[in-house]
């Protein structure tokens, strides 16, 4: 019985996680080499076709990322950066990438400070990616469900007590990381980010072109995008400064 | 003597010089006398005459002259004259009596005075004495200089503060000039009061020279020796009437001293005596306009005068981070000093500085004008193309009462992207900024992984994720379901068994009756036949079952204690049987019994 499921379980879970397609690993392998190089363009270009080709990772998107920096292409490099942070939010290579190219752009942003029991909340349900979490949620759920039927079906009173126990956790394990997984869902979704790619943006007051110019903005920057009206989209800085912008003035995460 | 002076005056004559100017004119050395006192009257030619007709002096005797004095001077080649006629008169009636005038030909023109006219009031009389004094070039003119005592210093003696003008916009510039008037030997001077001026910007025009400048000027025709003590260039700050408070002065004034025993000789050698004396100048009030409301332009703030406006960039075309000069000039005359900052709209992405002020800024009797010049020190710090918007200036023309706009031109600056990218993030970066010290002074190099090993992220949220996430729970539902029929089944085994118990009893039974020859083959099969039948039908397994458990389920069962006790001993029957023979009790009648007995028990249970 516990055979069938395991083997199951391996049969619906092992395609997630081998995506294989021979193709675009091969590509991967022909711009690691071309970033290895020093042939930064050519590395674009070859990790550029496995995004089109529609793989989301946050490895290519990483990759890519720094080889847009190396090309000294600072908002793109943050734009990949930022997609790959989201696919991968505990990913430490990432978030340091960010950070030394957030030290090349012009704004200075400085963040209102978050009380310290939602920042540390943050970093937890930003430490595992999405992926990983449901699929933790998912073994967790239905090893905890294994347990119990272990425990309806033996004979032996020790293994009835332990297999009880275990499931108890495990289960409530299995909960704790969908719920996690939720938060962080609704994370991503509070904070609907954009990269700022025109070289200097007025960010005015209303979505009218001669609207009053609120502030001033720079490529590279970060917003949050608030809404999306005709063309023109409202932003958020982390700094608390919001504003329009012209919606072709950035690009989304 | 004579002879000399119309030789003199011949040859003068003779030559043949053209001035530029010729003034002919009349003065008197007072224009009120008393009878009895003598008035000196001099007409003067700053160039050659000829033909000098004196007035009739109708009313006067003459007692004096005609006292001719030639001067001619020789500077450079050029040849000036001049030539002053002087009479001393005597009045011979009171009342008011008009000196006519006199009449000269010079260079073939005709000039003439115009007439004064003399007040003779009822006076001591008493003679002046003349005193020649030598006249310094800058100095006041001795012949201005009243002789003897002069009773009234008020009229002799003076500060006038005199604006160009009394009515004026609120802006608009006015010269003032502190003059001082007089007609004595002033020994002394100095000021105790300079008017504060409140409600002026006020501005000082610097004399080049420290000393005091003297002229001669005509007063209601009597002559005096003038100098300009200060002159101010006055801007009104507001509207309304604005005095200007008088200026006071102490002055010592030298005059001879009394002559005690009226001998004129004594007089003319006489000492003098200092006399203090006070001048105080008649208060001003300036009238001063508010500016007109109507076609004020929205760049106007407050430029009063005529100007003109320039600007000019020293590049434009710079890379990034490199400095650009951008200048305003505003030229003109005015209230240049007083000018609000002008501020022009920069690029948002240009950093500028506070402009440089540099005035060049001359103040004269004409005004103050000049060039005030802003230079701002520009950095873009973005590539791009940037327009440098055209910067308005408005100023009131005070001599049309209208407002006149000015407009530079706009300005386009490429920018192109520029040298060192450091330098772009320690200009905007601060203190905050500057404090990452970052050591490993580079990017973390790419993940070098080459399968693409990693999950979509829209997994969370799929249909197979919902489908997995219910799959174990799911699971054990099922496993709850399947479990509660296999006990159900089971129960149902342990009923069947028992059921089919005393068929298979039976079975055992004929199988041992077929043995019957066989005595120690019947009883196994018996002993087999009724252990198999109790295991079954009290659901002991076989290997439990010994003498203690079979009696406790039968008892348990409520089994009467003679059937249990007769089924206990036919089982020790068979066993001891199949060890040692038995006597008293054939198979046929151990057969029967134990049929007996399996059907009491179906019976009961």
């Amino acid at each position: 019985m516990m055979k069938r499921i395991i083997y199951l379980l391996l049969i619906i879970v092992m395609p997630i996680y081998a995506l294989a397609n021979d193709e675009a690993n091969i590509l991967l392998k022909k711009g690691n080499d071309q970033y290895a190089k020093g042939q930064y363009k050519e590395a674009i270009t070859t990790y550029q076709k496995i995004v089109n080709d529609g793989h989301q990772s946050a490895l290519v998107y990483y990759n890519l990322g720094n080889a847009y920096f190396k090309n000294e292409d600072v908002p793109s490099a943050l734009l990949y950066y930022e997609k790959a942070h989201k696919l991968s939010p505990g990913d430490d290579d990432i978030n340091f990438n960010i950070q030394f190219a957030n030290q090349k752009t012009a704004d200075k942003v400085e963040a209102g400070t978050e009380f310290f029991i939602t920042k540390w909340w943050h970093s937890f349900i930003l430490r595992f990616s999405l992926t990983t979490l449901a699929v933790l949620t998912i073994l967790f759920i239905i090893a905890g469900s294994a347990l119990l039927i272990v425990y309806r079906f033996t004979n032996s009173v020790s293994i009835k007590k332990w297999s009880f126990y275990s499931a108890l956790v495990i289960l409530l394990l299995g909960f704790a990381s969908m719920f996690v997984a939720s938060r962080q869902d609704q994370y991503f979704d509070a904070h609907h980010g954009a990269i700022i790619f025109s070289t200097s943006v007025n960010v005015k007051s209303a979505p009218t072109p001669n609207a009053k110019n609120l502030f001033l903005i720079h490529d590279g920057t970060k917003v949050e995008i608030l809404e999306d009206n005709n063309g023109w989209m409202k932003i958020r800085l982390a700094s608390g400064n919001e504003g329009w912008i012209n919606a072709s003035d950035a690009k989304e995460i | 003597m004579k002879i000399k002076l119309s030789i003199l005056t011949l040859l003068l004559c003779c030559s043949s010089l053209v001035f530029a100017q010729v003034k002919f004119t009349a003065s008197v050395n007072k224009t009120t006398i008393g009878t009895g006192e003598v008035l000196e009257v001099t007409f003067s030619i700053n160039a050659n005459g000829d033909r000098f007709a004196p007035p009739a002096f109708g009313g006067f005797q003459v007692v004096g002259g005609p006292n001719v004095s030639n001067s001619v001077s020789m500077i450079n080649g050029v040849t000036s004259a001049s030539i002053a006629y002087g009479y001393d008169l005597v009045p011979t009636k009171e009342g008011e009596i008009t000196i006519g005038p006199a009449t000269i030909v010079s260079g073939g023109r005709p000039y003439s005075t115009t007439p004064i006219k003399i007040k003779v009031v009822k006076g001591q009389g008493g003679q002046a004495s003349q005193q020649a004094q030598q006249q310094s070039s800058n100095g006041p003119d001795s012949r201005n200089i009243q002789r003897g005592r002069v009773s009234d210093i008020s009229k002799s003696l003076f500060l006038r503060a005199e604006v160009d003008k009394t009515t004026a916009y609120l802006g608009q510039q006015i010269t003032m000039n502190l003059r001082l008037y007089t007609r004595v030997n002033i020994a002394n001077g100095e000021p105790e009061k300079i008017p504060d001026l409140n409600g002026f910007y006020s501005q000082e025009i610097k004399s080049t020279n420290p000393n005091a400048q003297w002229r001669t000027e005509i007063l209601n025709g009597v002559r005096y020796n003038v100098t300009d003590i200060k002159q101010t260039i006055l801007f009104p700050e507001h509207e309304g009437n604005i005095t200007i408070e008088p200026a006071i002065m102490n002055f010592i004034v030298r005059q001879q001293a009394a002559s005690t025993s009226g001998d004129p000789f004594d007089a003319f050698f006489g000492g003098y005596e200092d006399v203090k004396y006070k001048v105080k100048s008649t208060p001003v009030v300036i009238h001063v306009k508010p500016l007109p409301l109507a076609g004020k332009p929205a760049e106007f703030t407050g430029a009063v005068g005529k100007f003109n406006i320039e600007a000019s960039l020293d590049k434009n075309d710079v890379k990034a981070n490199d400095a650009i000069n951008y200048t305003i000039k505003v030229s003109g005359t005015g209230n240049l000093k007083l000018l609000k900052p002008i501020n022009p709209t920069f690029p948002a992405d240009f950093e500028k500085y506070e402009p440089k002020i540099t005035d060049t800024i001359t103040e004269n009797a004409g005004g103050s004008s000049g060039n005030r010049k802003y230079t701002y020190l520009l950095i873009p710090r973005h590539q791009g193309d940037f327009t440098i918007d055209p910067v308005k200036f408005a100023y009131f023309n005070p001599a049309t009462g209208r407002y006149v706009s000015l407009s530079t031109p706009a300005f386009h600056v490429k920018v192109a992207k520029g040298t060192g990218d450091g330098s772009n993030v320690t200009a905007f970066s601060n203190a905050g900024k500057q404090d990452v010290k970052v050591l490993s002074n580079d990017i973390r190099y790419i993940k070098t992984g080459t399968e693409l090993n990693e999950a979509g992220s829209d997994f969370y949220g799929s249909g197979l994720y919902y489908f997995l996430l219910i799959f174990g729970p799911a699971g054990f539902l099922g496993a709850l379901v399947y479990g509660k029929w296999r006990d159900k089944n089971n129960a149902d085994v342990v009923g069947l068994k028992s059921r089919k118990a005393g068929k298979i009893a039976a079975k055992h039974l004929a199988s041992a009756k077929q043995q019957l020859n066989n005595k120690k083959a019947f009883y196994e099969n018996l002993f087999r036949g009724l252990y198999g039948y109790l295991s079954d039908k009290l659901n002991i397994p076989y290997s439990d079952l010994n003498r203690e458990k079979i009696a406790s389920e039968l008892k348990a069962r409520s089994l009467d204690e003679s059937l249990i006790n007769e089924m206990l001993d036919t089982l020790d029957l068979c066993e001891m049987a199949r060890y040692a023979p038995v006597s008293g009790i054939t198979e046929q009648q151990v057969l029967d019994k134990a049929q007996n007995m399996i059907n009491n028990i179906e019976n009961k249970i």
